[in-house]
């Protein structure tokens, strides 16, 4: 499944042990997909966090757990610890192309060439979850997260552009928790503008 | 395809709302706004930046626009575009109120004189400079009044005084909430004092075509809203009121049309209900305001957006009469100032018979500013039910189960 370096298993063992708790697992997920290819999660977790799909992987001295949807993606991927002058921490290589699907993988570079370099002058971004049925899913982050304007990028920008590109897309739909966002770049108010909020 | 122009500002609840009924009957959408789209270089076609303070020059960028992309219906979201919605659709020949109309509506001072020529009931009402003495303001008012920035809408700045002390408080108080607006070329900076009104008060909301007034709903406004400040919380249609008292609402807002010369359009008024009679408050060439408009539904679930976007299309909406339950919307008030730390008991509010939806907008982390000065909502709470008071105590049981963690800011209002 996935392959874990020496140097790697040893600094997961050396931060089990300044954690100073026993039985943790390491749970390594894929948490997105951006421009760079795919973001991933690692992290310690309880024994008990371990799901009944989870895919399980000793590393020796400890396990691995890898969730059911990042499980496809991490096929043959490894684990390794670097420090050089240059970095330092976990790298991961990974093999698997970000996007087996043709539209999906269109859908990335427009979001990745286009859209999120525009966004990202309002503190935004975009993020592909995955198309199916011709229909593509979205969920935008950062500034883009409750704003006021959501609604008009995602109309009059994203969706407008990408059915350009592709028109295979039938629809783009955003399913963004925008109660959630924390720094949206336009608030709506009543009556006006405010500088009270 | 027709093709309407949205003027909706960054700060507009609705665009969306709009959008989706634009979709919903197959109409193109060019979004005009106040500030840049991001993503407007990737379809400029769908997307125009506009002045909405210089309403005579955004027109002209709209004519501009017009001859290469026809529009056949010009829509304001919100009180910030009407003006500039009636001027451009004025300069490119389609049905809307008079830009004089529209502009009178959008200011107090304008619409309380056009009403009182009109011949109905007003309170008597005196403007003063925001410079003005505000002792001497209040040596020459009588009690209660109220004090009133003739720029500002939604309640902002609206205080209730009933006695010179109080009214030279909320002079000041005012006065500094429109210092804080700024330089700003646009804001009026005048306070209108006027008698205050007591009563029941009602909204409004009302299809004009022709000059004349089609009732859309009556909203009753069970909290009473007798000061110092207004804050509008529930909404709820239909009016418990009598027959007899409704046909003279709806009465007073044709003649509040007719008083300010609407022709065409959205209209959101105010009334209060008294043993004296209907007294009109105001008056707005506008739909009802925030997210409340998911309190309407018309037909088999047709939105009041859709419903002003078919008749600003020339479209049949005759038929389309409002779902016969009982339907109300809740504007969450902001109990103190301070910084939004977290909310509690949504999923009990939701799990409440006859709530359809709680929707907070305020994110986590940001700052609140209740009335006067404030300009948000915390959110919504919307109900349906099979009677009004079944969704009055819906709205209130929901209400009561949130609550609301706010980090007082030192120095701040409480």
């Amino acid at each position: 499944m996935i392959t874990i370096t020496e140097v790697a298993r040893e600094k997961v063992l050396a931060l089990l042990a300044s954690e100073g708790r026993q039985g943790l697992a390491l749970r390594f997920a894929i948490d997105g997909r951006g421009p760079g290819g795919f973001r991933y999660r690692l992290g310690f977790v309880e024994p008990q966090d371990r799901r009944d799909d989870d895919t399980v992987v000793d590393a020796g001295g400890f396990v691995v757990l890898i969730d059911a949807q990042s499980a496809p993606h991490l096929g043959g991927a490894s684990l390794d610890y670097v420090e050089t002058l240059q970095e330092s921490g976990f790298k991961i290589e990974n093999p698997n192309a970000v996007w087996s699907d043709p539209m999906a993988a269109a859908v990335q570079r427009i979001l990745d060439t286009e859209i999120n370099p525009a966004v990202a002058s309002h503190g935004g971004h975009v993020e592909l979850l995955e198309v199916k049925d011709q229909v593509a899913y979205i969920a935008m982050g950062g500034g883009c997260q409750g704003c006021g304007m959501a609604d008009v990028t995602l109309r009059q920008g994203i969706e407008v552009r990408i059915r350009e590109a592709i028109p295979e897309i039938r629809a783009v739909v955003d399913t963004t928790d925008h109660a959630g966002g924390t720094n949206p770049y336009y608030q709506p108010a009543k009556g006006g503008r405010s500088p009270l909020g | 395809m027709p093709r309407v122009l949205l003027l909706s500002s960054t700060t507009s609840y609705r665009a969306g709302a709009f959008l989706d009924a634009a979709r919903a009957i197959g109409a193109e959408v060019v979004v005009g706004s106040d500030q840049p789209q991001v993503l407007a270089a990737l379809h400029p076609a769908g997307n125009l930046t506009l002045d909405f303070s210089d309403p005579d020059r955004a027109a002209e960028a709209i004519v501009a626009f017009a001859r290469g992309r026809p529009l056949d219906a010009v829509l304001a979201t919100d009180d910030e575009g009407v003006v500039l919605a009636a001027t451009a659709a004025a300069a490119l020949g389609l049905a809307t109120s008079p830009v004089a109309a529209v502009s009178a509506a959008r200011h107090k001072v304008a619409a309380r004189e056009r009403l009182a020529m009109a011949g109905l009931p007003s309170p008597a009402f005196e403007v003063f400079p925001v410079e003005a003495d505000p002792d001497e303001v209040a040596r020459r008012a009588s009690f209660p009044c109220v004090v009133k920035p003739v720029a500002l809408a939604a309640s902002r700045g609206v205080i209730r005084a009933d006695d010179p002390e109080q009214l030279a408080r909320a002079f000041r108080r005012v006065a500094a909430l429109l210092a804080l607006e700024g330089g700003s070329q646009r804001t009026s900076r005048k306070i209108l004092v006027e008698s205050y009104i007591p009563g029941d008060e009602v909204a409004v909301e009302g299809l004009v075509r022709g000059g004349d007034q089609r009732l859309l709903a009556v909203f009753d406004k069970p909290d009473p809203l007798e000061g110092p400040y207004f804050e509008e919380t529930l909404y709820v249609t239909p009016s418990r009121h009598p027959a007899v008292v409704q046909a003279a609402v709806t009465a007073a807002t044709q003649r509040m049309v007719e008083a300010l010369g609407l022709l065409e359009g959205p209209v959101h008024a105010e009334l209060r209900i008294n043993p004296q009679g209907v007294w009109p408050l105001e008056i707005a060439p506008r739909s009802i305001g925030g997210l409340c408009s998911r309190a309407l539904r018309f037909g088999d679930g047709v939105t009041l957006e859709e419903l002003i976007l078919r008749h600003a299309l020339g479209l049949d909406v005759a038929g389309l009469k409002r779902e016969a339950c009982a339907s109300g919307v809740m504007m969450i008030p902001i109990p103190g100032a301070g910084v939004l730390r977290a909310v509690t008991g949504q999923e009990e509010a939701e799990r409440v018979p006859g709530i359809e939806e709680v929707r907070i907008t305020i994110p986590i982390g940001q700052p609140v500013v209740p009335l006067p000065e404030g300009a948000r909502y915390l959110g919504f709470l919307f109900a349906r039910a099979d009677q009004p008071e079944t969704v009055e105590q819906a709205l209130r049981e929901a209400h009561r189960r949130l609550g609301f963690e706010i980090d007082q800011i030192q120095g701040g209002r409480a």
